[in-house]
Formats: structure tokens, sequence, C-alpha cells
């Protein structure tokens, strides 16, 4: 057995460099112990200690991204102590506070010994902060001790979760720390500078920004945050590249809708794939000078326009989008479209006369349209307020109500939904979320764009030329009638009869 | 994750050249993972185009009602550049029922699945499963043959630049990449370069059908008829200043009328309706001559 299964825990050892080969040996056995195929089990343990991995850098990071190889440097550093439930034997984590190993007050190791011994008795550390290279910065979470911050690390068979809406991270159980040489990378005060960067730019990888916007909206509300009455601001920022939501915790003096400002140190938090800045006390706000304004790439009139209609695959390579225009065909009208009945604390849907929360309830009558929208590069999920459904639809909630009472058949409204809008060309604004089924769309507006067919038409026909699509011969001949369809010569002779046979098997 | 397949946009022309693609086994990559059972049937065009979902606007010109036992329509959809045949049966029930009461002839828009079909080899039929269908008007069928023409000529530019690049395979898919050509389309013109019959010869013939199906395309629209009416009205005027009543050569015409600004096809266009109404003759091989 053992001589039957050396050359595979050599490759297999060759292959994972870094691991025991005790360890390597000890996972094979016992996977075929288990009648495991040896084939097989030597893909597993190579998928588990990671065989051949990617190397990414911090800005390539996305969620669920699993065993890659990263090297940054460790800017900050806390660590939390973990400990089961002794009761029942239950799985549940308490946490025990924070002890702060930042960069400030960073203790060293030996210090710790003693908690640490403690700790591995029925409980494990998380250590947590923020990792970075010279192309962004993520929080982290490492189940493995750390250097301490400052020092630049390499870690192996790494992978990444999104944690409270943003991208985390992981180093764990499998992964492999080693420490690197300081001058691999930028040093420490230099990589821990906020990043500036366009609204466009900010996405889930960032917590922290600098960044120079136009206040496009702005509105004052009194919230409540636990317990306490808090005095908030909230509104949209825009520059060239995008529109974000923002909120503000501190008063903003001087700064009104129109205002061009400067912003240090704000904080991103993510919402369904949506960035949003935070504007908080540790924030610097200012006023660039007029000089600078005129610098800058956009002006409050420039930006205050309905934003460019954005292709679907560009809205689906993001995790999210605020404000952004999308144009396509209806390729379906998707059931649960038509009148539906809400329930009248929450505004869930009812079904069946029951509410998800709050039991048996009387619905409230309301209508919104389900649809999808495809311009052949992506196809997004596209959701309709009773508002525009009215208008795309052309009847009201009542005139809909009235058909579907007239009709015997209860998907009477939807039929006549999809007789409507199927294969319309429809342009929406509003906002986009990424999630397990692709990309939803939230519309706030929605029109037909204008046909502008003929200017694209000129200047494909501009493209076309510089292809080499010469005209096929017929239409070189005077003496041949009309300019319609000239056909060449048949490419496939074989085929070019599709109609002729059965197409489907 | 399973995210719903785009409705790709594909001229007839293009569409019925298509071939079944199994893909390769990726190393490394992400989508080796996505080689399980819920892996559409793709298909592969020769100017690389990989396509399963397609949406299609055209004029339903045929129905057959086919199928033994059970009923299974079959349609005929023309757009400009050729037609698509379409099959609706017990499974595709909505469909069905379309088809079953729509009026031929009319424009429809249609979302379905392309389905290949090879009785022996060397003989194969392309079609499209309906999935959904739905009567629209023209100014939709119009904006789809733009649309369609619009990403055809993208992917013929990534083509015939893939081409001139001289390099195949992993290069070819890598130069593509770092053009920032969408991994789909890089892999899709590699594979179309390496297994396709003359690829190359087809995609020239493909930007011929487009560049036809927009010209066809703008005569059918009312602005640019009425501007077309102004032009012809000037080529005649223009006809009868060089005559003089003694006839004039026709290229030094041609070449007049070329240099004001109006295409060759359109005078041709006017020469011929007026030899078409007897409104001019040609007393000798190459000089035309107004009537009266």
């Amino acid at each position: 057995m053992d001589e039957k299964n050396a050359p595979h825990i050599e490759e297999l050892t060759r292959a994972l460099g870094e691991v025991n080969k005790n360890r390597i040996r000890a996972e094979f056995e016992k996977l075929l112990a288990f009648r495991v195929p040896p084939e097989v089990a030597k893909e597993s343990i190579l998928r588990k200690f990671g065989g051949v991995q990617r190397t990414l850098k911090v800005n390539g990071l996305s969620a669920n991204l699993k065993s890659f190889e990263i090297t940054g440097r460790i800017l900050e550093l806390n660590e939390k102590l973990l400990r089961p439930q002794e009761r029942g034997g239950e799985e549940v984590r308490g946490e025990v506070p924070e002890k702060s190993r930042d960069k400030s007050g960073c203790r060293s190791g030996e210090g710790d010994g003693e908690s640490l011994d403690k700790g591995r008795k029925g409980a494990s550390k998380l250590y947590t902060g923020v990792f970075a290279d010279e192309t962004g910065s993520v929080l982290f979470s490492s189940w493995k001790e750390l250097p301490p911050a400052g020092e630049v690390i390499h870690v192996r068979n790494a992978y990444t979760r999104l944690w409270q809406n943003r991208i985390r991270l992981n180093i764990g159980d499998h992964s492999s720390v080693s420490k690197l040489p300081d001058s691999t990378l930028p040093s420490l005060s230099e990589l821990a500078r906020t990043p500036e960067k366009k609204l466009g730019e900010i996405g889930a990888a960032d917590f922290s920004v600098s960044t120079v916007a136009c206040v496009l909206q702005l509105s004052h509300r009194d919230v409540m945050v636990r317990g306490r009455q808090c005095h908030m601001i909230s509104g949209v920022l825009a520059d060239e590249t995008a529109r974000l939501p923002f909120t503000a915790w501190v008063e903003l003096p001087g700064i009104d809708i129109g205002s061009i400002i400067r912003l240090e140190d704000a904080q991103v938090r993510m919402f369904k794939g949506v960035p949003s800045v935070n504007i908080l006390k540790g924030t610097g706000i200012s006023k660039p000078g007029s000089e600078d304004a005129e610098k800058l790439a956009f002006t409050f009139e420039s930006v205050k326009t309905a934003p460019a209609p954005l292709k679907m695959e560009e809205v689906a390579s993001r995790d999210g989008m605020f404000d952004v225009v999308i144009a396509g065909n209806v390729i379906s009208v998707k059931p649960g479209s038509g009148i539906i009945s809400r329930c009248p604390e929450c505004g869930r849907v009812v079904q069946k006369g029951s509410c998800r929360v709050h039991g048996k309830v009387d619905g409230v009558r309301d209508m919104r349209i389900k649809a999808v929208l495809d311009d052949g590069t992506e196809a997004v999920s596209v959701m309709f307020s009773r508002e525009l459904a009215e208008m795309i639809y052309g009847k009201t909630l009542e005139e809909a109500e009235a058909l579907m009472f007239s009709d015997i058949s209860k998907d009477a409204v939807y039929e006549d939904l999809r007789r409507i809008l199927t294969g319309r060309y429809l342009a929406v604004r509003g906002n986009a979320s990424k999630n397990e089924y692709g990309v939803s769309f939230v519309a706030e507006s929605v029109w037909v764009p204008e046909a502008d067919l003929a200017v694209r038409v000129v200047e494909l026909l501009h493209r076309l030329d510089s292809l080499g699509a010469g005209n096929a011969q017929g239409l070189e001949d005077p003496n041949q009638g009309g300019c319609g369809q000239v056909h060449g010569p048949d490419y496939d002779s074989e085929t070019a009869d599709s109609t002729g046979g059965r197409g489907f098997a | 994750m399973l995210k719903r397949e785009v409705a790709k946009r594909v001229f007839a022309r293009e569409f019925e050249t298509c071939r079944a693609l199994e893909m390769p086994v990726r190393a490394g990559g992400e989508k080796a993972s996505s080689g399980d059972l819920k892996t559409p049937n793709l298909l592969l065009s020769p100017s690389g185009l990989v396509l399963n979902r397609v949406f299609v606007v055209g004029v339903i010109t045929e129905l057959d009602c086919v199928g033994a036992q059970n009923e299974m329509w079959k349609a005929r959809i023309v757009d400009p550049t050729g037609a698509f045949t379409v099959y609706a049966g017990q499974y595709q029930p909505d469909a069905s029922i379309f088809f079953s009461t729509v009026e031929i002839p009319a424009f429809i828009a249609l979302t379905g699945k392309a389905r290949i079909y090879e009785p022996e080899p060397g003989s194969v039929f392309v079609s499209v499963r309906a999935e959904e269908v739905n009567v629209v008007d023209e100014e939709i069928r119009n904006r789809w043959v733009v649309d369609t023409a619009e990403q055809t000529v993208e992917r013929l530019e990534v083509f015939s630049d893939a081409v001139e690049s001289g390099s195949r395979d992993e290069e070819l898919l890598e130069y593509l990449l770092e053009k920032g050509v969408s991994g789909e389309l890089a892999e899709g013109i590699s594979l179309a370069l390496e297994r396709m019959r003359a690829p190359e010869e087809f995609t020239k013939l493909l930007g011929v059908f487009v560049k036809e199906a927009l010209q066809a395309l703008e005569f059918d629209s009312e602005n640019s008829a009425g501007a077309d009416g102004d032009r012809k009205e000037f080529v005649l005027e223009l006809l009868r200043e060089m005559d003089g009543g003694k006839g004039v050569d026709y290229a030094a015409f041609l070449e007049a009328a070329v240099s004001r600004g109006v295409p060759e096809e359109l005078v041709e266009d006017v020469v011929r309706s007026l030899f078409a109404g007897g409104q001019c003759y040609e007393p000798r091989i190459g000089i035309i001559r107004l009537v009266g």
C-alpha cells in the first residue's frame, strides 16, 4: 500500500512545497481508506492545501474568491478572543472585548504568552485589521497569529468573504503566512494614507477615501440612533465618473446644493453593492478655491444633467451602481408582475392573504412589473413601481383591476402585460445591485429612448468601410434594379436552406 | 451562480452558420467549474460569437403546423440578411398559443434558444426554439437591425484585429484580453479561427451583408426618403443643365454629380428610373440624352 502511494505523495509534496509530507500522507491515506480513488484524492488534497494559486492584488479582490496568494503590509492589527459557550457544547462564539494591538501601542508577543495559552484551551483568537498593498487596502480576519502591524507578509491560500456588505480578506486554518523583507512594499506611512479617488473608483475594497465632488442633493433629517435623537444630512455627491449617496453626521456649514467640496478620510459604507460616503467627525471638509475648482473635470452644470446610458455588461461588472441609465429590449415579463396585494404593516407582498411577518392581514392592492431587460451584452432584472408600471403598461391600477375581474383567467393582467411589453425597447434610470441571480435594477424613471438610428447607421457604415466591406457585386452593376437585398455567394451551401429540415433533435 | 443567460443579437446569415461548441476545460480559470450539468448548449459562429439564447426581431412570413401527435409550429422569421427557422411545441405553450393566433406577415420580437440538429455529418440545421414572442412595430424592428449591426461590427473589428495580430490559441487569447476584449469573445474568436471552416472569408461576407442591411434600412425610413427625393430632384436638374439638348457623357455626368456630394448609387438609381420611364435614352453608348 505504502509503496503504491509513494509516487502520489511524492508528487503532492512537490506541488505543495511548504506543506509537511507526513500531513499529506495522513490526509491521502485517510481518503483512500474511504475508498476515494487516488486521482480524485490527489485533486482534493491539492485543493485543500492550494496547489496552483493565483496571485492577486488588493484592488483585484472580489467576494467569495478561493485560494489565492497575496502580499501586503499589515496597517492595523487587533485581536479578539472568541470563546465557544460552555453550556450544552453549543458552537456559539461569545466575544470578549477587543484588545488593541494597533501600530501605536504594539505589544510584543511574549507578553501575551499567558493569555494565549489560556485562550487555546477552549477559545480561539481572531485577528482583525487592515491589510494594504500599493493598489489599495482591505479589512482582514485571520485565525492565525500574525506578525505585528507594520510588517510585510505573504499569504498563501487566502480567501475572501462578504462581511457586512463588504469584502473581507480571510486567513484561515489552511492558509500559510510568511514574513517578507520590509523593502518589498511602500512604507507604512505611504500605504496608510487615505487614497484619493474619483467617485466611480470607490468600491467594496475601500473603507476610507478622500475625494472632491459636487453636492447634487441635500436634505436634513432627524433620526433615532440607539435611542438618541440625532441630526443627520443625507444627499447625493457627483463627479464626472459617477454619483454616490452620502450621509453626514456632522454639520456642514456653508455647504448646499451646487457646492463643490473636498473630503478627506471619509468613511465608505456598502449597501447592496453600492458604496455610500459617510462624513464623520474625523472627516476633513473644505471647499476648494475657485482656481482649483476650475481645474476639475466637472462643474455643477455638467453633473446635474442625466447620466449617459451604460452598456449592461458594464453595470454587471460592478457589485452595484447608484443612479445609472441603461436601455434594452424587454425580453421577458416575469411572473409576479401585475396586481399584487401588500401587507399594510410592512409593505411585503401578501400571498394567500397572509404576510410572511404579520400573518393574516387585509392586503392593500398595488401594481408592479418585474421585467428582464437585455441589450445583448447582459440581462438585467428591472423592478417597476406602480407609478412607472402604469406608465409603461398604459393602464391604471383601477383599469387593470377591472380587467382582472372581467376575465375568467386569473392571469389576465399578466397576459395583458406580456402582450403589451414583450419586445419593447425601454430606457430606465435607477440603482443596480448584483446578487446570485445576476443584476437587479430598481427603476426610478422610465422612458422610450429617441431613435437616433440615422446617426448610428452613418457611423456604422463608416466603420464597415474601414473594415473593408465593399458592396456586393450586384450593387456595382447599374443595370440591376434596386438597392435592396442582393445575395452574395452562399457561404455554406448545406445550411443555406436551413428551413428544409427539422431543426430540433 | 444561476445567472440568466444573455440574449445575443445576431443576424440570420450569421446564425445559420453556427456550429456546436464544446467548451474546452480551462485550467485554473474561475469558469472551469461551470462544466456541470447546467451548462447550456452553446453554439459558436464563424466570427467568434458564443451564443445560446437569442433575441430576434423580424417579419414572420411563413407558418406551418407540423408534428404528428403533438402540435408543433414552425415559423420563418426574416431579417435583412436571411431567415430564422423557429419552432414552438408543447413545451413552449406561450409561444405555441401566440403562433396559433398570429396573422402573417407581421413584425415580431422573439426570444429563444438556439438548437442544432445534425441528421448526418456535413448536414447541419440551426434553428430557434421559441420562448417568448410578441407582435411589435417597425420602429422596434429598425432598432434591432441597428443594434444587431452595431454588435456585429464591434465583433468584426475585434476579429479583424485578431487576424492581423497573426497569433493563435493561447497567445491570441492573451493578446485580446490585454486589449480589454471580454473573455467570452476572446475565447470564441480563438476557437473560431481554430475550428471553423474559412472564418475569414465568412466575416468579409458578413460585413457586406451588414452594410446592405443598414442601407436597406435607410431607404425605408421616411426622413431619408424625403432627403433622397430632394437629391433626386437635384440630379435631374443637373442632368438638364449638362444635357443642353445634345446629350451628355455618362461618366462625366456621374463625376460631376459625385463631386457635388451625391452618392454614386443614387445617380445610377435616378438614371435607371429615367430610362425605365422613357424620359431619357442612349443615342450612342455612354451618352445619355433627355427626351424633349
